[in-house]
């Protein structure tokens, strides 16, 4: 937690340097040991996980449906889909609303961090793994530079939609290279 | 919000309304098709309803849609105002409804977002045609030359008949102004308007007041004339006319209705009334005898109000109004856009969730809490909140009043090109079903329908030939029984023809091999008629026999949960019955809970619970399971372990658990659950498109405590 807020004062600081640079606001999360970014305008609401009811049969990264206040809607557990372990739900596990192409879903997160700005010019790449050939990364469209620390921005129709399995690995080890 | 709500477009809004219009203008005309003409009623309905589409759609710039409302409303202003005798009846209908047939077909256009580009002269052409015949009718000795083809005069005054009633009292008024007033056709008109306040009828001469200001001068010579009919005394009419320094004179004089009738009559000379604004009363008056040269000068007698609304009042003519049958009570509706209905029933689900939320709040757990007055609310709540759901659940229930109407007209169609003479009968038109599931009868109705009066009705000759006094009858009944809509097409006709059918069946191999002809039940036989491409017509019409229609009837039904029951007698005709749920979005379910999760299974698809014991189980090496209860052998379903369920969660043993017989479609199957919940009314919503379609399951739904429960579909668990 620590962390995070000095993080933000790095941010604040970068942001009454430039005023007309392009830029966006990020909502970010903690998975794993990684830090991710969702562009906030994807971002309905957070809300805590309420009471989950499983549907069978489906792909396990699916958790099931949740009650939004009379409205049904799936939620899926961002550890599971990104292939890390899962991790019991404890108190700081949030829900993510987001809203897809209309397609409404929530993120299972292990921790929300903050809402972030995140300037255009600081957004990479993903860089391209050496020996094998990747063009398509999965999740991660880009990653960004705040201050001392990194978050992959997260393409929410990939993440939604995709469903091929070696994605997963794929995020792991940009995760891995980057670090 | 509010913006919201205004943005629906006019043109919606056009649309919606004169798509209503139509659908009475309809109703109406079909109602009376069989009589010998329109009700005096039904006549002025009509031509509301066409002055009201002419008016909307001259300003949705609509000109075809225009000119045929207007032509038709010429035509019904020429039967109310001049009741000519002999008007063809049935050409009339026919030719009301061309004009809503095209109009609705332009209406549709323009819904489909496209140009509406019908060409509305051959209907008008039509209707002017017909306009001269009923007219030549009428005055034969005029010529039949004089108005001319499109061009169309407009009328400069619709006298739209005030409702006219027993206890109403009538007057004649003569006022006189003082010589010196000014604008004396103002204060004319300032008296009529006070008098329409309590008119049930009203006339005055001279006409033309407002527009005239020439006619100030007669006035106040000659005096200005009102007949008034009204149910107000003579003082309250006094009052209402007042009194001012310009009236010189009022006299009020109360008369019989027969002298009402006769007109601006004061039992003086009446040639006092040939005043230069009225010159169309006389000419009127007069047409019988005079032969009129100038086209428009037909056109404005016929419609001179001083002359052909008295003809209309005739004491005779009154007689239509009193055989008017009991009116159908018209309640007022107001349309809503689905969406707002939609939001609402998820508000409500809310409101139910909140509602639970609050009641089972743990806070109230707390021991040695007195809750005496609380539960008294919540009780009370629970009940509003209960009535709410069930007010929201009946405002999409839709009586099938409309979908009935259309059969209507298809037998009217059908049957006139057939040259069958078929009365149509509804009976329970006005019950209610949920919207969803009408739009998905409407078809099947009307194949059903269609062939009722093409196949099942014989020809008027086949009748008389086999000896059938009464006339060929459709009956199209609907009513609720057990949860279900029973829809039925009844027919007095010449029924199935068992062995027809047979051979027909056995043509196309629909025969099972080996069995007999005479092993196969009637309903059997029947049942071969819902098979593509299956007709016994061997002529192909225009409306049956292709072979198409019954098995699209049985498929559309079969979407709905519906089934479809087929009953005939040979030589008296068949029934054909509809089955059909409520509602697609309400059904009645058990919960049953497995591993603390809950599911819900559809009512009707439960034939039995059972407790079993573990010694009826038969285990299959490769695991498949049956249970034997009384000697019948059912294969068995854990859903715990189909629903791959934490081992530990659902009951293992069948003896803990509890056992539901299911059947579809003749197959049964055993679903072991841990326990019954209950049984429950339950809102069905689909489960989110972004999971990919599970089998055994068609939907969820919110229990009232606000958890979610899937929706067992236990066609996908066989």
């Amino acid at each position: 937690m620590e962390e995070l807020s000095k993080q933000n004062q790095d941010d604040l600081l970068d942001i009454s340097d430039e005023e007309n640079v392009r830029k966006s606001k990020y909502m970010t999360f903690k998975s794993g040991n990684e830090h991710f970014g969702l562009d906030i305008q994807y971002v309905n609401e957070i809300i805590q996980i309420p009471s989950i009811t499983a549907i069978p049969r489906t792909e396990d990264y699916i958790k099931g449906l949740i009650n939004l206040r009379g409205k049904i809607i799936p939620v899926i557990d961002v550890r599971l889909r990104f292939h890390q372990e899962p991790l019991k739900y404890d108190a700081r596990t949030c829900i993510i609303v987001v809203n897809v192409s209309d397609v409404t879903v929530g993120l299972i997160v292990e921790q929300i961090a903050e809402v972030i700005e995140i300037k255009d010019e600081n957004i990479l790449p993903p860089p391209k793994m050496g020996r094998v050939e990747r063009t398509d990364h999965r999740f991660v469209y880009g990653i960004a530079r705040v201050g001392n620390s990194v978050k992959l921005l997260l393409d929410p129709d990939k993440l939604l939609n995709d469903d091929d399995i070696s994605a997963i690995e794929q995020s792991n080890s940009i995760v891995l290279v980057k670090e | 919000m509010a913006e919201e709500f205004n943005t629906e477009g006019m043109l919606d809004v056009y649309l919606f309304e004169n798509q209503q219009l139509l659908e009475q203008l309809q109703e109406i005309v079909l109602d009376q098709k069989d009589e010998d003409c329109f009700d005096e009623d039904s006549i002025n309905e009509i031509f509301r309803t066409m002055h009201t589409i002419k008016g909307s759609s001259g300003i949705m710039m609509f000109d075809n849609i225009t000119a045929v409302s207007h032509k038709l409303e010429d035509v019904f202003y020429f039967l109310r105002e001049a009741h000519p005798a002999n008007v063809p009846h049935m050409e009339l209908v026919e030719h009301v409804l061309a004009v809503e047939d095209f109009i609705s077909g332009e209406l549709e256009k323009i819904q489909n977002g496209d140009q509406a580009d019908g060409d509305s002269t051959e209907i008008v052409a039509d209707l002017d045609e017909f306009l001269m015949t009923i007219k030549g009718e009428k005055k034969g000795e005029e010529k039949k030359t004089e108005v001319s083809g499109n061009v169309h005069k407009e009328p400069t005054q619709f006298y739209i008949a005030p409702v006219a009633t027993d206890d109403s009292r009538f007057y004649k008024i003569f006022i006189t102004f003082s010589p010196d007033t000014e604008m004396a056709n103002v204060h004319a008109y300032k008296i009529v308007y006070a008098l329409k306040e309590v008119a049930e009828d009203l006339l005055y001469s001279p006409e033309d007041i407002i527009s005239d200001e020439s006619c100030a001068e007669p006035i106040l010579q000659e005096g200005f004339k009102i007949l008034l009919q009204t149910k107000s005394d003579k003082d309250e009419v006094q009052s209402i006319i007042g009194s001012g320094y310009e009236l010189e004179k009022v006299d009020i004089f109360e008369c019989k209705a027969e002298e009402f009738f006769q007109g601006f009559d004061f039992g003086e000379d009446s040639s006092r009334i040939d005043l230069e604004s009225s010159v169309e009363d006389i000419e009127a008056k007069t047409a019988g005898k005079d032969e009129k040269e100038e086209t428009q000068k037909e056109d404005k007698s016929k419609i001179a109000p001083g002359d052909f609304v008295i003809q209309s009042k005739e004491p005779g003519k009154q007689k239509k109004l009193a055989r008017d049958k009991p009116k159908a009570e018209k309640s007022s509706f107001i349309s809503v856009n689905v969406s707002k209905m939609d939001q609402l029933m998820d508000l409500i689900g809310e409101l139910v969730i909140s509602e639970s939320v609050v009641l089972q709040n743990p806070d109230l757990k707390v021991p040695g809490l007195n809750l005496d007055n609380f539960t008294k609310a919540a009780v009370q709540m629970s009940k509003i909140s209960t009535d709410l759901q069930n007010v929201i659940m009946s405002m999409r229930m839709v009586p099938l009043t409309n979908t009935f109407q259309k059969m209507n007209r298809i037998v009217f169609d059908v049957s006139r090109k057939l040259g069958k003479d078929i009365e149509f009968e509804m009976i329970g038109e006005h019950t209610e079903v949920d919207k969803n599931i009408i739009e998905h009868i409407s078809d099947p109705l009307m194949h059903m329908v269609r062939n009722a009066v093409d196949h099942g009705i014989e020809t008027n000759e086949e009748r008389e030939a086999s000896g059938k006094k009464e006339k060929g009858k459709v009956t199209l009944s609907a009513k609720t029984e057990a949860g279900k809509v029973w829809i039925s097409v009844e027919d007095n006709g010449k029924g199935l023809d068992r062995d027809k059918i047979l051979q027909k069946a056995k043509k196309q191999g629909l025969l099972e091999d080996g069995k007999p002809e005479s092993a196969y039940t009637d309903k059997e036989v029947f049942q071969f008629i819902t098979m593509p491409g299956f007709s016994t017509n061997e002529q192909v019409t225009e409306y049956s026999g292709r072979g198409v229609g019954m098995d699209v009837v049985v498929q559309n039904i079969q979407e709905i949960n519906g089934m479809l029951d087929i009953d005939s007698t040979a030589g008296f005709g068949s029934t054909m019955s509809l089955k059909i749920p409520l509602t697609l979005a309400i059904i009645n379910g058990i919960v049953v809970e497995t591993g603390g999760a809950s599911f819900v299974v559809e009512i009707g698809v439960i034939k039995e619970f059972v407790r079993v014991k573990e010694e009826m189980m038969i285990c299959e090496p490769n695991g498949d399971e049956y249970i034997m209860i009384r000697g019948e052998c059912f294969p068995v379903l854990r859903l715990g372990e189909w629903y791959g369920m934490d081992e530990d969660s659902y009951r293992k043993s069948v003896e803990d658990g509890m056992m539901l017989i299911m059947e579809i479609e003749d197959r049964k199957i055993c679903l072991l659950v841990d326990r019954l919940i209950g049984e429950q009314e339950i809102v069905v919503k689909p489960i989110p498109s972004y999971i990919k379609k599970v089998k055994g399951l068609s939907g969820c739904t919110q229990l009232g405590d606000g958890s979610i429960a899937l929706i067992l579909d236990p066609a996908g668990l066989m």
